[in-house]
């Protein structure tokens, strides 16, 4: 992702995340590139043109480009895009998708909503090798016997 | 100078964009080999090679591996181990999901369908529903000349159920979400049962969709997979197959390249074989027959996509619900399901529910901050549209228009789940549209029913693609025939959901795992000719 698409990104972040969010910019737009890398190639190219396309959109409009925009100018625009033809609709949404996940993929918003799973995935994991120990163990072991019901071997076969 | 390789190497390297692989460094089950242990262009022989680890092809491996065969399983996916599975959802969807979870079938409305890139391909972030085949599908199947009855049927689910541990959820495992959605139901006095799932006592982390994290799910990694290792198979992780190689009408083998976490393609793999498997799900296997050169006397390849469209509704409670405390999906509403609806009870992390939202802002941080006492209820609906599957440039294309039929179907069905959790206690329900929209009441739930939805407007998803390659007895109207053959083509079997000549109205899994069985006693039972 170029330097010019991170900042219209960055420009974003009040514009689509809750305002504890914004101190997480950094992190939020680091999270949206890793995930973006992912995407299908023509999914990606079509964000990174979206990015410049929304970036220099703004231009006619309010005479600067869009990652300059701050407060009301920069909800207003990003609000005409919602609501503008198709492709602008859909980069609208695809953008909004991808930084409301970096968002709460950051550990303070989900500590915020008392979202914590991994001490309770540690919790459940030791009950069910303590608990149903003996249950498990079968069922190991029940999936690598042999079947009596499977009895035609290669070499008979052949 | 191609290297036919035996053994797993050393070599090590970091990972980019994100996706690291956190098995990268772990001890490796023997037979299992990955993009480290391929130095170079590499050739390797077998008797039978399984493209996709998924419920159809582990499956095949684990069948044809115990009764003699030398199988080779060639997946695109990565290799994973239950203990790298972590509450990093967004690490868990890069690494697991083909594309980041972002395919589209293209349509208005476009339906997003998500597919398994792991070894043990989807049934790793699948919710574990495992049900038979209903009767009144195998009769229909019965009915176009296939000789599928509940009564043939029998065996081969017994077989899968006892292999994946089928079992009724442990009581203490069922989280309040679930307890919920039966609550409305019972008031609805709507039929209502315990989801049937392949875990042996799952616990209730709720981590489904991303790698079980606990190893209760008996997804194929930990129970197909295994079995098929155990008996001498080998899998070849993170190896893209390109084409089915051929001679004629008669396939010889694979052509593939080792992927890289990145997307690049490495060194070349070849694999000859007397028996070739495709089992890499109905969007991929009828890619793969037509960029292989493969045509079928029927036309069909590809055709007859059904998708079984989704839609979630999200509700709020006013008490305290911990959605993500529980078990996945733990009851079903039946009660509509010979109008080809089936409602559960889901739960999401965070991140991915904050993604559902269209608010943003203040208004996303107001909503969200209603996290727990949120239920998110699914709807699955047995479609009469079917779609296609178009090969373009070599890539697979879904394409697949919801039909109005079912369009005023799902609308029908969101308004009686609507009415479910309003009838349980819900507050407010934000509906499945572009444009959200938002119920009250249970009188705005009954309203809803009789709205003008224009069918666009609808949000769609799924993760059951059936019937590109469409097993019939009529060589002019199917691609396969009953036993996955190909038609018009010699060693060329498939095994997965592209077989399905119809929808099937509930999660496929099971019904994958019944007909790669059978296809693989097939195969066996007809050796001295297939594997000669």
């Amino acid at each position: 992702m170029t330097e010019a698409s991170r900042r219209v990104l960055r420009s974003l972040v009040p514009v689509i995340c809750p305002p504890e969010g914004v101190p997480l910019a950094d992190a939020i737009i680091e999270h949206m590139e890793l995930q973006i890398g992912v995407l299908p190639a023509l999914m990606r190219k079509g964000i990174d043109a979206g990015l410049v396309a929304y970036d220099v959109g703004a231009m006619p409009r309010y005479l600067r480009r869009a990652h300059k925009l701050k407060g009301d100018a920069a909800e207003r625009y990003f609000a005409f895009w919602e609501h503008g033809l198709e492709p602008q609709v859909q980069l609208a949404r695809a953008l909004n998708q991808l930084m409301s996940l970096a968002c709460y993929e950051q550990p303070s918003m989900k500590a915020a909503l008392g979202f914590f799973p991994e001490p309770w995935i540690e919790e459940v994991r030791k009950k069910r090798l303590t608990v149903y120990a003996d249950d498990v163990r079968r069922q190991d072991e029940q999936i690598l016997a042999p079947d009596p019901l499977r009895p035609v071997r290669k070499k008979e076969v052949a | 100078m191609p290297r036919v390789m035996e053994t797993p190497g050393a070599a090590r390297s970091a990972a980019a964009v994100g996706a690291a692989a956190v098995h990268e460094g772990a001890k490796r089950p023997r037979g299992v080999f990955t993009r480290h242990d391929i130095h170079g262009d590499t050739v390797l022989d077998c008797d039978v090679v399984i493209i996709g680890s998924g419920a159809g092809g582990a499956t095949m491996a684990a069948e044809l591996t115990e009764a003699g065969f030398d199988v080779l399983v060639v997946e695109e996916g990565s290799y994973y181990q239950t203990r790298d599975f972590t509450a990093d959802t967004s690490a868990m969807v890069r690494q697991l999901y083909r594309d980041g979870g972002a395919t589209i079938a293209m349509g208005k409305p476009p339906v997003y369908y998500q597919e398994g890139r792991a070894v043990g391909g989807s049934t790793v972030i699948n919710g574990g529903m495992s049900w038979r085949t209903p009767e009144k599908i195998l009769d229909r199947w019965v009915k176009a000349g296939l000789d599928l009855s509940a009564k043939a049927m029998e065996p081969y689910f017994e077989r899968v159920e006892k292999r994946i541990h089928v079992a009724p959820m442990d009581a203490e495992a069922i989280g309040n979400d679930n307890k919920l959605l039966k609550k409305g139901a019972d008031i609805k006095g709507w039929d209502v049962i315990g989801n049937l799932r392949n875990q042996a006592h799952c616990v209730g982390s709720n981590r489904c969709a991303f790698g079980c994290p606990t190893g209760a799910k008996q997804s194929a990694l930990v129970s197909y997979i295994p079995r098929a290792l155990h008996f001498g198979g080998r899998v070849y992780a993170d190896v893209r197959v390109e084409r089915i190689t051929r001679h004629g009408k008669r396939a010889t083998g694979v052509m593939g390249r080792v992927r890289h976490p990145d997307g690049r393609l490495g060194h070349r793999i070849t694999v000859r074989a007397k028996l070739v498997v495709a089992a890499c799900g109905a969007i991929h296997t009828p890619a793969l027959l037509v960029r292989s050169g493969f045509r079928s006397p029927s036309g069909r390849i590809g055709h007859n996509l059904s998708m079984h469209p989704n839609v979630k509704l999200i509700a709020i409670f006013d008490e305290p619900v911990t959605g993500w405390k529980g078990a996945h999906q733990a009851y079903q509403v039946r009660e509509f399901q010979d109008q080809g609806l089936v409602f559960a009870a889901i739960n999401l992390p965070p991140s991915v529910l904050a993604m559902t939202f269209p608010h943003r802002g203040r208004a996303l941080g107001e909503l969200m901050q209603s996290y727990d006492r949120m239920v998110l209820a699914g709807m699955l609906c047995e479609d009469t549209a079917t779609g296609r599957v178009r090969t373009i440039n070599g890539h697979a294309q879904a394409f697949y228009q919801l039909a109005d039929a079912d369009a005023a179907n799902l609308q029908r069905g969101t308004s009686l789940l609507s009415e479910l959790l309003f009838a349980a206690g819900a507050k407010r329900i934000f509906m499945p549209f572009h444009r959200v929209q938002e119920l009250n009441s249970p009188d705005d739930a009954r309203r809803f029913a009789d709205q003008k939805i224009p069918t666009r407007a609808w949000e769609l998803l799924t993760v059951h693609m059936m019937g590109t390659a469409a097993m019939g007895t009529d060589r002019t109207a199917a691609v396969t025939d009953q036993f996955g053959q190909v038609y018009d083509t010699d060693r060329l079997v498939i095994a997965d959901a592209s077989l399905f000549p119809t929808p099937i109205g509930v999660n496929p899994m099971e019904t994958i795992m019944a007909l790669s069985t059978r296809c693989a006693a097939h195969v066996i039972d007809n050796a001295g000719r297939l594997l000669s």
